[in-house]
């Protein structure tokens, strides 16, 4: 048999021109399941003005981002056996930092703008994805294999960023991440944009971003590692030989 | 409009709840870096005693000496380990040194402040 | 709707770049350190009160040697300057416009110094007080 839960779905609705407020949704669930077929099914039998966002239902595609309790996840992969407990209540808000659409769903349009303008990668070669357990050395015909960036531009670590919450022109970490993992050493006029008053110094190392991630992209640990290549092009821009392309 | 960045959300930081401890180092150095500029611009002003010859400096002494004062540099021991430590967990960590041990590095930076504060407490205010 | 499709996040660089600027802040930084640890070590403990504080007189004395103004103008200088630099990262996370960034990096390099200048003045006022 399965088991059977009765939790209560504290989702958050807001609509054009009213003001935000809680509904309380009473269902029973299985606690194999995950929060976003419950979601799902809240909006099915019992309210179909609820707005959200969903789409492949296994981490690939970045759209159901919400915040659990408070914290950053991707429904479709978080179990409800892991947030919360019979009898208890599931809190549902749509992610930080981004204007709210409607109910859950928000306005990722400003960040999508920022990936486009550091020409994240959406494949790469095997050979330049960070993979566990590559080999020794790479033959130049591996380069042939490509591969999905890790990044899904979901948008939690944006929502997670402490920084990110101050103002809409910073760039966050997954744009910032992904100007890491195209590299100033390719792109060295990236460095112009990370290099502002609104990019890569702002960075306060909450790792806030590397927490959330669901998808192993570590912004913090590349931000960081983008520092070092940030401060290697400008001493070597300083002391280079001028009109000399600098690795 | 609702959930939008805004200047105003700059004093959530100092809100640790639900943060990680990447958070909670970034919140004490601000917290630490405030008290210690507002303790800098002071002793300077203070020092100016001494360039009014030995009695105005030799009253500056004898305060020096209460209690009050005491704890307040103790304060400001504690507040300078850890602003410090904290500080090359930063410089380590932005040139990809020990960056898979930010947190630990931040937990040895709070348990050395205050480690050095029960130090320097003891030879302050014991015996 | 929302943002109007012109918008430009990023405000690229501003006058006062802010890389070198976080440079100086994570090298007067460690440097602090050091200077600062020699600061605490001497006025603590090489003094002769009995809690190891210094008197006037000691003060004087201890001036007199042209190494300890000269350590401690660099004290001021370097401390004076990671504090600013710092201060102004603060305000920055409450995203100020341009022009009142502007305003605020110039009352902040007016503050700085000045103190460097007051610090300064004071370590050669003390140290002309000798025999």
């Amino acid at each position: 048999m399965t088991e059977k839960w009765n939790i209560t779905l504290r989702i958050y609705r807001q609509k054009t021109g009213e003001l935000p407020h809680f509904d309380d949704f009473a269902m029973e669930v299985d606690p194999n399941e995950y929060v976003l077929d419950a979601i799902e099914r809240v909006w099915a039998f019992h309210d179909r003005s609820l707005c959200f966002r969903h789409a492949c239902h296994h981490s690939t595609c970045g759209a159901c981002g919400m915040r659990i309790n408070g914290v950053e996840k991707l429904t479709c992969i978080t179990v409800i056996r892991d947030v919360t407990h019979n009898g208890a209540t599931l809190k549902v808000e749509p992610l930080r930092n981004f204007p709210v659409v409607s109910d859950l769903a928000v306005d990722m349009g400003v960040f999508y703008r920022k990936m486009e303008m550091v020409g994240a990668r959406a494949v790469l070669p095997v050979t330049e994805a960070e993979i566990e357990h590559p080999p020794a050395t790479w033959q130049p015909e591996d380069a042939r294999y490509i591969r999905l960036s890790d990044c899904l531009e979901c948008g939690l670590c944006i929502s997670a960023c402490p920084v990110a919450a101050t103002t809409i022109e910073y760039l966050g970490p997954a744009p910032l991440a992904a100007a890491q993992d195209v590299g100033l050493r390719r792109s060295p006029e990236l460095l112009t944009i990370i290099d502002s008053e609104d990019g890569l110094w702002r960075c306060h190392s909450a790792f806030e971003c590397t927490a959330v991630c669901p998808s192993f992209v570590d912004p913090g640990r590349r931000i960081m590692n983008l520092r070092k290549q940030a401060i290697g092009l400008k001493l070597t821009k300083l002391f280079g030989k001028p009109g000399v392309p600098q690795p | 409009m609702n959930n939008q960045p805004s200047s105003k959300k700059f004093l959530a930081w100092f809100n640790p709840l639900g943060r990680q401890p990447g958070s909670w180092a970034f919140i004490l150095s601000r917290i630490t870096a405030l008290g210690l500029t507002f303790y800098l611009f002071l002793h300077l002003v203070v020092l100016g005693r001494l360039a009014q010859g030995p009695q105005a400096y030799q009253e500056f002494l004898a305060l020096a000496e209460s209690p009050i004062v005491k704890l307040g540099e103790l304060a400001v021991i504690a507040a300078v380990i850890y602003h410090g430590l904290n500080g090359i967990r930063i410089i380590l960590t932005s040139f990809g040194i020990g960056v898979a041990h930010q947190q630990r590095l931040f937990y040895a930076s709070v348990a050395l402040a205050l480690a050095g504060t029960v130090f320097f407490g003891i030879r302050l205010f014991g015996g | 709707m929302t943002t109007p499709s012109s918008f430009k996040p990023v405000s690229g660089p501003r006058p006062g770049e802010t890389a070198w600027l976080w440079l100086i802040k994570i090298i007067t930084g460690p440097l602090l350190l050091v200077v600062l640890a020699l600061h605490l070590i001497v006025n603590h403990y090489l003094g002769s009160t009995s809690s190891g504080l210094m008197t006037y007189d000691d003060v004087i004395a201890y001036f007199q040697n042209p190494l300890i103004p000269a350590i401690e103008i660099l004290f001021v200088v370097v401390v004076v300057t990671h504090s600013l630099i710092g201060l102004r990262g603060i305000l920055l996370d409450m995203n100020p416009s341009r022009r009142v960034l502007s305003i605020i990096t110039w009352l902040l390099a007016l503050l700085g110094a000045t103190s460097i200048a007051y610090g300064v003045w004071l370590a050669l006022v003390i140290a002309s007080k000798g025999p």
